[in-house]
């Protein structure tokens, strides 16, 4: 058995017998062949399920909010960095948490397992920001000389090219809301898209309830999104959900210097003033 | 936000926003007849409206 | 109808900055374009991203915001 599934075992069952927490949530084997589901083990023979490879693509810190008991959690680098968002926005507190840090070294992608996945390619924070305890030594993070090529690429269209390139993107979406769902960052009680006094966004297929539904989600994640993926890994029709965060990501960088979840004593840029915020959109 | 609608391929001009105080009725139907000249070249719309055909 | 070619701009004016600009400009007889249509809301801060898309998709043209 792989080292690192076995380490995570270990610390698992160790501070469920001390008692330290309730639960700690990790991954297990999911029912077809290269997938892993989310799973809570709430005893030390439990532990057992738990299993860490290349297809841990979900983000745990989905299924840590709002929660009461005192949570275990294993985190790879980006899901620390959401585990790190929702304590700076109130969702759990630090005291709650044991944090099981895992140093990342990419996740498979779903067609092509012997590739990266394209986020982990791009990433930069392999190593979790904030934990308790590391099941390992971290990695060497990578050097990306051009992190933002992808997002540059759709830049350099014109707008009819740009507009085509979405309509074709979004295209296939079946309105399941899988993105939203394994996104850690979506915990609204209800959604807009449920809303129904008054009601923002239409229920069917319509072509522009498609777009605005994928527009305004993606601009709830401006300055918080993370890029862990699990929008993507999620998604049954493949959509590139990642093509319009990507965007608010690299001018969340460029406007305000900031990326989401690395420090537990910052606020995101879009929830605070500062007279040095960029200014000149408006007149 | 406009930024984003640039990137879908939305033309950025047709999201303006202004800072006016209630006492500048001079700057407010400056800044209104500019907006509204700035669409005006845009001309309509053709993205993003909900079709109800 | 002559109005049909113009384009229309939604625009949400903040209660005590632009509304009150607008009104005064109205009280004071002042000349502005007439494709804006207002909407007044308590504050600027209330307008939401929702607020924009809405309006597109119901066929404005263009959004003003102004506080």
């Amino acid at each position: 058995m792989d080292s690192l599934t076995q380490k995570i075992r270990e610390i698992a069952s160790n501070i469920l017998k001390e008692g330290r927490v309730d639960m700690v949530i990790g991954f297990a084997k999911g029912t077809i062949p290269m997938t892993t589901k989310p799973y809570m083990a709430r005893t030390p023979e439990q532990v057992e399920n738990f299993i860490w490879d290349k297809n841990c693509t979900l983000n745990l810190a989905n299924y840590i909010t709002g929660r009461k008991e005192k949570i275990g959690i294993i985190a790879k680098g980006c899901d620390s960095r959401n585990i790190v968002n929702h304590i700076v926005e109130n969702k759990i507190s630090r005291d709650q948490l044991y944090i099981i840090g895992v140093p990342c070294s990419g996740m498979a992608d779903k067609h092509n397992p012997d590739e990266l996945r394209d986020n982990c390619a791009t990433c930069t924070h392999r190593n979790p920001v904030i934990f308790d305890v590391m099941a390992a030594e971290p990695v060497e993070e990578q050097k990306i000389d051009d992190p933002f090529a992808d997002v540059k690429a759709v830049e350099a269209m014109d707008k009819d090219a740009k507009w085509s390139y979405f309509e074709g993107l979004l295209q296939n979406c079946i309105r399941c809301y899988a993105c939203r769902n394994a996104c850690p960052l979506c915990y609204c009680p209800t959604c807009f898209v449920d809303e129904s006094g008054p009601q923002w966004v239409g229920k069917g297929q319509n072509k522009t309830d498609i777009q605005t539904f994928h527009f305004l989600r993606a601009f709830h994640c401006a300055g918080r999104c993370t890029d862990c993926g699990a929008c993507e890994a999620a998604c049954p029709m493949d959509i590139h959900v990642r093509a319009f965060t990507r965007k608010l990501n690299k001018d969340s960088l460029e406007l305000f210097g900031w990326e989401a979840g690395l420090d537990i004593t910052k606020r995101p840029p879009l929830d605070t003033f500062n007279p040095d915020d960029p200014n000149d959109f408006i007149k | 936000m406009a930024n984003l609608f640039e990137h879908i391929g939305m033309e950025k001009e047709r999201l303006q926003f202004s800072w006016i105080s209630s006492a500048e009725a001079g700057k407010f139907t400056n800044v209104a007849t500019e907006v509204a000249n700035t669409i005006e070249a845009l001309g309509p719309i053709d993205k993003f409206v909900k079709k109800t055909d | 109808m002559a109005e049909d070619k113009k384009t229309k701009v939604v625009s949400f004016l903040c209660n005590w900055c632009s509304y009150g600009a607008a009104d005064l400009a109205g009280v004071s007889r002042m000349q502005y374009p007439e494709n804006i249509r207002v909407v007044r809301i308590p504050c600027t801060g209330r307008v939401t991203p929702k607020f924009i898309l809405s309006a597109f998709r119901e066929g404005a043209d263009g959004v003003w915001v102004s506080g």
